[in-house]
C-alpha cells in the first residue's frame, strides 16, 4: 500500500511540477527578477542601510546585489547562477513541493478512508489549497523580494498555525458534519485571523504596486492549479497502479 | 471465519495506519525542505517557487 501511495505521489507531484513550473516561469519568475532590480537600486541609493538589511537577513542576498554591500567580508552564499541554472533549481523546488504535497494528499485521503480517483483527490485538494495556499494568504499576502515584513519566525509560525486549524476545520465541516464539528470547525476557521497575522509592512516603497498586485493574483492563481493537477493525477495514478496490481496478482 | 475476518481487518488497518504514518512523515520532510528549511543554500534554491506558493521567505 505504501508503494502504491509513493508511487502515485512521485507522478502527480511530478506532473503537477511541470505543469506549476512552466506557469512560474512565464508569470510570476519575470515579476521576482523586476522586484529584485528594485530593491538593488535601493540598497546602492541607501548603502548604509542596506548593510545592516543584509546582517539582519544572515548575508541573505539575491544574486543582483553588489558582492561590496555585503561589507565584503562576508563569503557570498552559494545560489544558483541566474538564468537557466536559476531555472532549474526553482523546477526542483516545484518538484519536492509537489511530491511533498501528493503525499500528504495521500495520508489524508488514506486515513479518511476515500478511495483515492480523480474526484476525491480533486476534492481533497481543493481543500488543501484552501489551507495552505489561501487561508495563509488571508493574513499574509504573497510578497515579491524587497517588500519589508515581519521577523520571518513570526511569519513562518503564524502559517504553520493557520494552515493546520483551516486544515482540521474543513476536516470537521466537510467530513464530520454534526453540529457541533461544524461550530468548532468554523472556530478553527476564524481563529487565525482573530488573533491576527504579523504585520505586513506599509512602508513606502519603490516597487510599483502593480507589481506586488498582480504577483499576488497569479500566485494564488498557480497555486490552485499546481493543486488541482495534483489532486486529479493523484487519483489518476492511484487507479492506474491499482489495476497495474491486480492485473499482475 | 470470525477470527479470520478480524486478523485480516487487523493487518489492514495496520498496514493503512504504516503508510499513512509514513506518506505524513515523507511528505512534511519535502515540503518543509522546499519551504521552510533555513540553510542559505536551500532558501536560495527554492527561492523563486517559496515566493510563488507564498511560502514566508526571509
Amino acid at each position: 500500500m505504501i508503494i502504491r501511495l509513493v508511487s502515485a505521489a512521485l507522478v502527480a507531484g511530478f506532473l503537477a511540477a511541470v505543469v506549476a513550473s512552466g506557469l512560474q516561469f512565464a508569470l510570476t519568475s519575470p515579476l521576482i527578477i523586476a522586484a529584485e532590480r528594485y530593491e538593488t537600486q535601493a540598497s546602492t541609493t541607501a548603502p548604509h542601510f542596506a548593510s545592516l538589511v543584509v546582517r539582519v537577513h544572515g548575508g541573505h542576498d539575491h544574486g543582483t546585489k553588489d558582492p561590496a554591500v555585503n561589507g565584503g567580508e562576508v563569503a557570498p552564499e552559494w545560489q544558483p547562477g541566474p538564468g537557466l541554472p536559476r531555472m532549474a533549481f526553482t523546477a526542483l523546488a516545484t518538484l519536492v513541493g509537489g511530491v511533498g504535497y501528493a503525499l500528504l494528499l495521500g495520508a489524508v485521503l488514506l486515513a479518511c478512508g476515500r478511495e483515492p480517483t480523480p474526484e476525491t483527490g480533486l476534492r481533497f485538494a481543493i481543500a488543501g489549497f484552501l489551507a495552505v495556499a489561501l487561508a495563509p494568504a488571508l493574513g499574509l499576502p504573497p510578497e515579491l523580494p524587497g517588500m519589508e515584513a515581519a521577523p520571518l519566525a513570526e511569519r513562518q509560525f503564524w502559517w504553520v498555525m493557520t494552515a493546520a486549524a483551516t486544515a482540521m476545520g474543513l476536516y470537521l465541516i466537510a467530513l464530520r458534519r454534526s453540529t457541533i464539528a461544524i461550530a468548532g470547525g468554523l472556530v478553527l476557521l476564524v481563529a487565525p485571523h482573530l488573533a491576527g497575522a504579523p504585520e505586513t509592512s506599509h512602508a513606502a516603497s519603490a516597487l510599483p504596486a502593480g507589481y506586488a498586485a498582480q504577483f499576488a493574483a497569479r500566485s494564488l492563481g498557480i497555486a490552485f492549479v499546481f493543486w488541482a493537477v495534483i489532486g486529479l493525477a493523484y487519483g489518476w495514478a492511484w487507479t492506474l497502479f491499482g489495476r497495474k496490481a491486480t492485473a499482475h496478482a | 471465519m470470525t477470527t479470520s475476518t478480524l486478523v485480516l481487518a487487523g493487518t489492514r488497518t495496520n498496514e493503512r495506519l504504516g503508510a499513512v504514518l509514513v506518506a505524513a512523515f515523507l511528505g512534511l520532510g519535502l515540503v518543509f525542505m522546499a519551504g521552510f528549511a533555513p540553510a542559505m543554500a536551500l532558501h536560495n534554491a527554492a527561492h523563486d517557487f517559496r515566493h510563488t506558493q507564498n511560502f514566508p521567505c526571509h
